[in-house]
């Protein structure tokens, strides 16, 4: 009775609902580029080389572990592609080669490949690229210097820089909703607030970034933004000013949702998000750095394992 | 195949199978050659075998390996033993395949052991002739005097997706059920009878006389175990550690009656075929039917890479061969083209966090998943909860990576489990 038929045979469930990693990194990439678009009608051909080195660079790092390491080839889920494009989207247009390689390098490989790839690490990759770089090369994140040879026909100075050096006051001349639809310098897809929102909200609803997380984030920043401006309204910018500015929309809806380093939970959740935008406000307003949003997301990412011990009890177990 | 749906803010939802009202009448098939028993014993171990190459069975006869094993079938039709083999089946467990040779339609027989038993209902007799009834009644938990059982349940809700056998019997024999019910708790001395249905048959049920107690249409919620995790919050005097809760199948308790009444087993399998176009059709089998004849009869062909499952799409096992037959508890069998199946992949946990948020047992999986995969089983049981797991499949079933987590979670559970009885049979 030896039949030559082959089944497959696996292991229960039969089903699956169809999600995977690329289609994930996939949606993303798609919902950047709502931010990077109109960051590259800016800022022209150059941002648009930035973007496509990162990615390329981000990629190419991401094969070269591979190969190393002797380890299947990954760069088909589409996670290098993607940690390229949050990492392009943070940079100003004018960023020298070499630094867009340095950053992915530091972006795939040290912040995600030597903890064992996807799901592994602790930070946010990009973020945690855009620190070393931010720390080792403070001048080339200078936007009013990275940006001087460009015409606006808006003021081109980095909003945060003149909060935090003239206080409130300075910042009047920008309305929020010329701050909404990008009329601001700062990173190529960081900018355009609108863009930014759509793509989250978009994500959101699919399902590919949890709410809760870019939500308590934002009311974060809001709520400790409102406080410090009711305490001093002259030297604190309010809290729409800090909403719109600086990495706070990409942080809320592209870099703090980033899976491996944020919780799972519910409460976890809530707090994680909440936690990053007092940090970010606190940074901002009471800090020596410019933007706190960076440092703001790698503190939540380092206390994320320990906010996912807030847990609901399994079943059977302490009843 | 349910897929994701494309927006994702909420948990993804699968329904149960409902019946439908004008549900066609099972389409009955019959073995043509063949009927294969897989008995719940080791073939190494089976010592003196009670049969034979050769022996003659009857219909209803018991067949097992030795006299005094509590694990044994009903033969569902007289015929010759043509063959005793052994079968690995799921896990390593092993089984003794016994092969019977079908008489013909006209000279089948009825073995009479039974019919002195069912003058006199009793537990004992339930357990040594009832154990292998379509639906597949267990007695051995009133046996267990550690635990005396509080209540019974029966299944009137299907608890995998696509079956519709329990919903069947609860829809067009609630009188057997009422009558299998009484039996059970006269013979048991259990007065607390609780029947499980869905919201859908409620005023079917009503006439049961048992307690009905619903459940809604979204799966896992009819698995035994959350059943008991709401018995157990909602009933008074029922614990997890002092009482056991005896679960039976609407099928089963038919079952039970009709043979009680009639002094005949009835051992027709009735069984959901999912065709590969996904069709659904009702048929009863005899118990023991190979998948073969069932193929025959509806003209589907299998090809290399297809894949046979028996048991619903959550929790069911896949098979290697079209010789497998039907077993008491199958309740469905489904086939999937190769182009349907979706691969698993080795992908490492992106801590997405899906799993978490369906998980029904509340088991942090993405923790879990960590320590399964570098098969540190006692940590993932001691730290992370691998033994509140239901075995639902649903971590499996949304998991972005496609890792096998329920896989990885059947294997921790077997590798604990067999370590254990090790150390016992040390000791």
């Amino acid at each position: 009775m030896h039949s030559t038929l082959k089944l497959t045979v696996s292991h229960a469930p039969f089903w699956h609902n169809g999600s995977s990693i690329s289609t994930k990194s996939r949606n993303i990439l798609l919902a950047s580029l709502l931010a990077v678009v109109p960051g590259c009608y800016q800022y022209g051909m150059a941002a648009v080389g930035v973007v496509t080195l990162s990615i390329a660079s981000a990629i190419l790092w991401e094969l070269l572990i591979n190969f190393i390491s002797r380890r299947p080839v990954s760069v088909g889920d589409g996670n290098a592609a993607l940690i390229g494009m949050m990492f392009a989207m943070m940079l100003p247009a004018t960023m020298p080669w070499w630094a867009v390689v340095t950053g992915t390098f530091f972006a795939v490989v040290i912040g995600k490949e030597i903890f064992g790839g996807i799901g592994a690490n602790p930070f946010n990759p990009a973020v945690l690229a855009m620190t070393i770089l931010m720390l080792s090369w403070a001048d080339l994140f200078d936007f009013n210097a990275a940006l001087l040879n460009y015409q606006f026909d808006f003021k081109a100075v980095y909003p945060l820089v003149l909060s935090k050096t003239f206080g409130a006051s300075a910042v009047d001349p920008f309305a929020l909703m010329d701050l909404l639809f990008g009329k601001q310098i700062g990173g190529i897809g960081s900018t355009f607030g609108i863009g930014l929102i759509a793509g989250g909200v978009y994500l959101i609803l699919r399902g590919f970034v949890r709410w809760e997380i870019s939500l308590s984030f934002l009311v974060g920043i809001f709520l400790s933004a409102l406080f410090f401006y009711i305490l001093n309204p002259d030297l604190y910018a309010g809290p729409g000013f800090h909403l719109l500015t600086g990495y706070t929309l990409i942080g809320a809806f592209f870099l703090a949702t980033e899976d491996s380093s944020s919780p799972v939970n519910f409460i976890p959740m809530l707090i994680y998000g909440l936690l990053g935008g007092v940090l970010t406000v606190l940074i901002r307003n009471i800090g020596t750095h410019i933007d706190g949003v960076l440092y703001a997301i790698l503190i939540i990412n380092l206390v994320n394992p320990l906010l996912d011990k807030i847990r609901p009890k399994a079943i059977g177990k302490g009843v | 195949m349910i897929k994701r749906s494309f927006f994702g803010l909420v948990k993804p939802k699968l329904q149960y199978e409902i019946i439908d009202e004008a549900q066609a009448e099972p389409v009955s098939i019959q073995p043509e050659k063949q009927i294969r028993l897989y008995i719940d014993q080791s073939y190494e171990n089976a010592g003196n075998s009670v049969f034979k190459t050769g022996d003659p069975v009857k219909s209803g006869q018991k067949i097992t390996l030795s006299d005094d094993a509590a694990d044994y079938l009903l033969s569902s039709k007289s015929g010759q033993i043509s063959k005793i083999s052994p079968f690995v089946g799921i896990l390593g467990k092993k089984f003794t395949s016994v092969t019977i040779d079908v008489d013909d339609e006209s000279s089948q027989s009825c073995d009479e052991s039974f019919k002195s038993a069912c003058q006199a209902p009793s537990l004992e007799n339930a357990r040594n002739f009832l154990a292998g009834l379509p639906g597949k009644p267990d007695f051995n938990v009133f046996f267990d005097s550690g635990k005396p059982v509080k209540a019974i349940v029966v299944l009137g809700a299907d608890d995998d997706l696509l079956g519709i056998t329990n919903q069947y019997f609860v829809k067009n024999n609630i009188i057997a059920i009422k009558t299998g019910i009484a039996l059970l708790c006269k013979i048991t001395g259990i007065s607390n009878a609780i029947l499980i249905v869905p919201q859908h048959l409620e005023q079917v049920a009503g006439s049961s006389g048992a307690i009905i107690k619903t459940v809604d249409s979204e799966y896992p919620s009819a698995h035994p175990e959350l059943i008991m995790q709401h018995l157990l919050a909602s009933e008074d005097g029922i614990s997890r550690e002092k009482s056991g809760i005896a679960f039976f199948s609407a099928e089963a308790v038919c079952a039970i009656g009709a043979a009680y009444t009639t002094g005949q087993f009835s051992l027709e399998k009735m069984v959901t075929f999912v065709s590969k176009d996904g069709n659904k059709r009702l048929v009863s089998v005899p118990i023991g039917t190979p998948l073969q004849d069932i193929l025959n009869e509806f003209n589907e062909t299998l090809n290399d890479g297809d894949r046979v499952v028996f048991g619903g799409p959550m929790k069911g096992s896949s098979v290697f061969s079209t010789d497998y037959p039907v077993f008491p508890d199958t309740d469905t069998i489904i086939i999937q083209d190769k182009h349907q199946i979706t691969e698993r992949s080795d992908i490492a946990c992106s801590n997405c966090g899906e799993c978490v948020r369906v998980c029904p047992a509340n088991i942090q999986v993405n923790l879990l998943i960590r320590f399964l995969e570098a098969a540190q089983y006692e940590e993932a049981a001691d730290q992370y909860d691998l033994f509140s797991c239901i075995e639902c499949g649903f971590c499996s079933y949304v998991c972005e990576s496609r890792i096998p987590v329920f896989q990885h979670i059947r294997l921790g559970k077997h590798t604990l489990e067999s370590m254990k009885a090790a150390e016992e049979s040390n000791a």
